[in-house]
């Protein structure tokens, strides 16, 4: 609906894009007051990765980036999907010398810096919480290994990284943004030639959408893929609204409701959409979730909302940095074959939607969205399929029982493994992973093995627990793709035959992606924590200032043992959960 | 062991006794003969141009309850959204009516008492009946009937007492005083369903403070009353439950408010609650006050009650009887 259609002719040149080119690589400048900002981007992403390899192009980022330490500019990497930015911000020579830099060192990294680097990676990672979503949509492979630790970085060599930034930190498979005053002088991008790449295959561990899973206990998510347009960008904001009227305000159930955008740059873009919850009240929130996603499907779509998304949204497009804000999407889009849009077409294209295309958006979303309920929820009632947690079929072969005798089963073929579970209708659940489709083999030094399929199913093979002889463990491991292999460092403890709780998932039919931590042991990792945080300062306090001269050496060395002994003992079952979960 | 069926309390014909109690709904509604044909017959507009002429403030959960008591509609229904994806009442009526059938093959009894494939077949009845009226409340936040269904699909899919509260608030923003919504919350309110006494108690009495003079909310005091006596199970405990005085002050004061009331107009499910009245007072021994409620009862009856009692028929006559005689 054109209600008003400002093309007031304010400054568009301020908001025009350039394309030119530097060393012939394509390069995006557009006029800003200010400082000069530019950014080099690369196709490259860790959807390009494999599971057994994953983190290589952000441990590229890091290596790039390492000799500009202590430059006192502004300046920062950031590894996405399949895309890989390096941005500065500063004088105009110093951008020269940032981008400079960044050529010389993917030309030649810093390799000296590999290990260092590698545990810099490991610090970042604990950080980092992309979430479930990617993984359940897409699996273990492509878009779906953001979900993933970034597993490959360890066993990576030099020749492996080198490798990686030959193929794909290419000068043809980048694009320079540049915006400022004026371009700079004395500009050269010195990057080894190669092609430009296409975009990472889009995969998918989804049999029907809509779909959910249950996870966690933060709240209720939710992503769909949609035509990647001006109405889907603005159903974003609607949806936003609408979540944080019903949810936050008229029911008082959230704190928080959010959506974000993300073009993929393929013509989709993914719509994501979030709402917290009070603890007790995740089936409401999860009700009232499902009913505004219902409502805005069923065309009750509020003109107003429209018009405050839409405002926001021109205000965005004519601000002052505008340009400098689309820059870097306008460059992935350039690198994915879209040449960049003028802001008149733009504009055009955000006063001309109407609530009838949100409406086909949110049907479209609908078709495709994939649903995360907190842990102990479902949302089949609401005519969301169940996201698969288990195969359809178990291999055929070698067969052990567990020690534990709680019904479950390993089994060895010659194409894969499965772990099978009685199920409740007296049938057999199987997880399996086949060989020619296994993403990555965890491999610990006690002998356990971990093998992840591409579906994003998982099957535990630990020989402890299902007796499982060296012979057939030798046979699995020459089975498996080597590239999928992943030696990862001494566990603190391999799972036993006693303790039967640390099986298969069976109960569920889970084991799809590593045991999610749940939020009663992420409560207990705070509480466990915080008490040991509290009990290694006073042991330390002790060990320090306790040596009173009014007591003997014995009795202080005593005291300061048992206070660190109950440290350590608070401390242990933290560590354990620690090491045996990742974050949900 | 019974619970509740979701539906309107059906009321059978009971032949025999003379004068036997009436548990025909249509006696005490005449128009209840005219929906029955209606739907018998398909007749959509006749249908929607009755509904849609009702007075505001009409619970038309009854009128979707009647419509949905015979499972030869669903045939029509399932055309007519075929046609109509978007009609309300239809996707109400068929919701109600799949929801019905869910808790037919479910039957009353308790969860230990039904068997995989009973559940089975009832979860996917509701899960069916549960996407229509998503889409019938999206459609129309301020249709009572198809919030009244979803108090009942929340209930038998158990999606949780939150839930249960916020689609009944969903309700009572454009309908505060919705007497089937309210009942419907209680029920899962109460301990069979994972509530509290003290909160099924709670929403009772909220219910009776906050309705007009003369409205049926005060009936809820009553329900609730019911099910705890009901669900104490041995006798000497119920007849200690009943004998509390505060219980007897209550239901005098909700009778007051509701069915006693000068302003009282014999609204929608007038039958169930004053038979409430009626069975409570009698169990508690106060004939005086039951002898009033069955007179004003006439011979109507309805199943609820009178089937937690026992037999409803025999039921119905020994208390009114009894209370009957008591006055003489």
């Amino acid at each position: 609906m054109n209600t008003q259609n400002p093309q007031d002719g304010q400054s568009t040149s301020a908001a025009t894009i350039h394309l030119t080119e530097v060393d012939g690589i394509p390069t995006l400048f557009a006029y800003a007051p200010g400082p000069l900002r530019a950014g080099l981007v690369f196709r490259v992403g860790t959807a390009d990765e494999t599971l057994a390899r994953a983190g290589v192009t952000h441990l590229v980022e890091h290596l790039a980036l390492y000799r500009h330490g202590l430059a006192d500019y502004h300046y920062n990497g950031a590894t996405k999907a399949a895309f890989t930015h390096f941005h500065v911000e500063g004088a105009e020579h110093e951008i020269v010398d940032y981008l400079h830099g960044v050529c010389g060192s993917l030309a030649d990294l810093p390799m000296e810096r590999l290990e260092t680097e590698k545990e810099i990676l490991r610090t970042e990672e604990s950080r980092r919480d992309p979430g479930q979503l990617p993984l359940w949509r897409y699996g273990a492979q492509g878009y779906g290994l953001v979900s993933y630790p970034e597993w490959g970085v360890r066993n990576l060599r030099p020749e492996d990284v080198r490798h990686w930034t030959g193929t794909w930190f290419t000068g043809g498979n980048a694009v320079l943004w540049i915006a400022g005053e004026r371009f700079p002088a004395g500009l050269a991008l010195k990057l080894p030639p190669g092609a430009r790449r296409p975009l990472p295959a889009v995969t998918s561990a989804l049999p029907t959408t809509p779909a959910h899973f249950a996870d966690g206990q933060g709240g209720v998510l939710l992503d769909a893929v949609v035509t990647d347009t001006t109405a889907a960008r603005l159903y974003a904001g609607v949806l936003e609204r609408e979540l944080s009227r019903a949810l936050r305000q008229e029911d008082g159930n959230s704190y928080t409701a959010a959506t974000d955008y993300t073009s993929r740059r393929d013509g989709h873009a993914l719509l994501t959409a979030f709402a917290d919850s009070l603890p007790a009240k995740q089936d409401a929130v999860l009700g009232g979730f499902v009913d505004v996603l219902a409502a805005l499907q069923a065309g009750r779509i509020a003109q107003a909302d429209l018009e405050a998304v839409r405002t926001r949204a021109d205000a965005g497009l004519t601000a002052a940095d505008a340009a400098v804000r689309r820059l870097p999407g306008a460059a992935e889009d350039l690198l994915a074959g879209r040449p960049p849009r003028g802001l008149d077409e733009l504009r055009h294209e955000l006063w001309s939607v109407t609530p009838g295309q949100l409406h086909a958006v949110a049907l479209e979303a609908a078709g495709t969205a994939l649903l995360q309920v907190p842990s102990g929820h479902s949302a089949s009632w609401a005519g969301y399929a169940e996201a698969p947690v288990r195969s359809t079929y178990a291999v055929t072969g070698r067969r052990f029982e567990a020690v534990a005798k709680d019904g479950s089963a390993l089994v060895v073929g010659d194409d894969g493994v499965s772990v099978t579970v009685r199920g409740r209708d007296g049938g057999d659940l199987a997880v399996t992973v086949p060989y020619r489709s296994c993403a990555a083999v965890l491999s610990w030094p006690d002998g356990g093995r971990r093998l992840i399929g591409t579906d994003g199913l998982a099957v535990a093979v630990e020989p402890g627990l299902y007796g499982v002889d060296a012979h057939t463990m030798a046979v699995l491991d020459a089975a498996v793709p080597p590239h999928a292999r992943v030696q990862l460092p001494p566990r603190q403890s391999a799972p036993r035959a006693e303790a039967p709780a640390a099986a298969p998932a069976a109960e569920s039919g889970g084991a799809a992606s590593p045991a999610r931590r749940t939020g009663g042991q992420t409560a207990a990792l705070v509480v466990l924590f915080l008490l040991g945080g509290l009990f290694a300062f006073i042991a330390l306090a002790t060990t320090v200032f306790g040596h009173d001269p009014d007591s003997s050496t014995g009795e202080w060395l005593g005291l300061s043992g048992f206070l660190w002994a109950v440290t350590g003992l608070i401390v242990w079952p933290a560590v354990r959960i620690l090491r045996r979960t990742r974050r949900a | 062991m019974s619970q509740a069926s979701p539906s309107i309390r059906r009321m059978s014909s009971a032949p025999g006794a003379d004068p036997g109690p009436d548990f025909e709904l249509a006696s005490a509604f005449p128009e209840v003969t005219w929906l029955r044909r209606a739907a018998a017959a398909a007749d959509w507009a006749g249908i929607r141009q009755y509904h849609d002429s009702l007075p505001p403030g009409t619970d038309r959960a009854f009128v979707v309850g009647v419509l949905a008591e015979d499972d030869g509609f669903e045939h029509a229904l399932r055309r007519q959204l075929a046609a109509v994806p978007n009609d309300v009442l239809a996707l109400t009526v068929l919701g109600t009516r799949l929801i019905e059938a869910g808790w037919e093959i479910r039957t009353g009894a308790r969860a230990k008492n039904v068997s995989r494939e009973q559940f089975k077949a009832f979860h996917e009845h509701l899960r069916e009946a549960e996407q229509l009226l998503i889409r019938a409340t999206a459609l129309d936040p301020s249709y009572d009937a198809a919030w009244a269904a979803r108090l009942n699909t929340a209930r038998g899919l158990s999606l949780g007492q939150n839930e249960s509260r916020r689609r009944y608030n969903r309700l009572a923003r454009y309908h505060p005083h919705h007497f089937t919504g309210q009942a419907r919350l209680l029920q899962k309110l109460c301990p069979k369903w994972g509530g509290t006494w003290e909160e099924a108690h709670g929403f009772a009495r909220e219910c009776l403070l906050t309705s007009p003079d003369g409205a049926l909310n005060g009936g809820l005091v009553a329900e609730a009353h019911i099910e705890h006596w009901l669900d104490l199970g041995a006798d000497d405990k119920r007849t200690e439950y009943l004998r509390q005085p505060h219980v007897h002050a209550e239901l005098v004061e909700a009778a007051q408010r509701s069915v006693f009331h000068p302003q009282f107009a014999r609204p929608y499910g007038w039958v169930t609650v004053q038979g409430s009245f009626a069975a409570l007072f009698s169990l508690i021994g106060d004939t005086a006050q039951a002898a009033a409620h069955f007179r004003a009862l006439g011979n109507l009856a309805s199943d609820y009650p009178w089937s937690y009692l026992g037999k409803p028929a025999e039921q119905y006559v020994q208390h009114r009887d009894t209370a009957l005689r008591g006055r003489r």
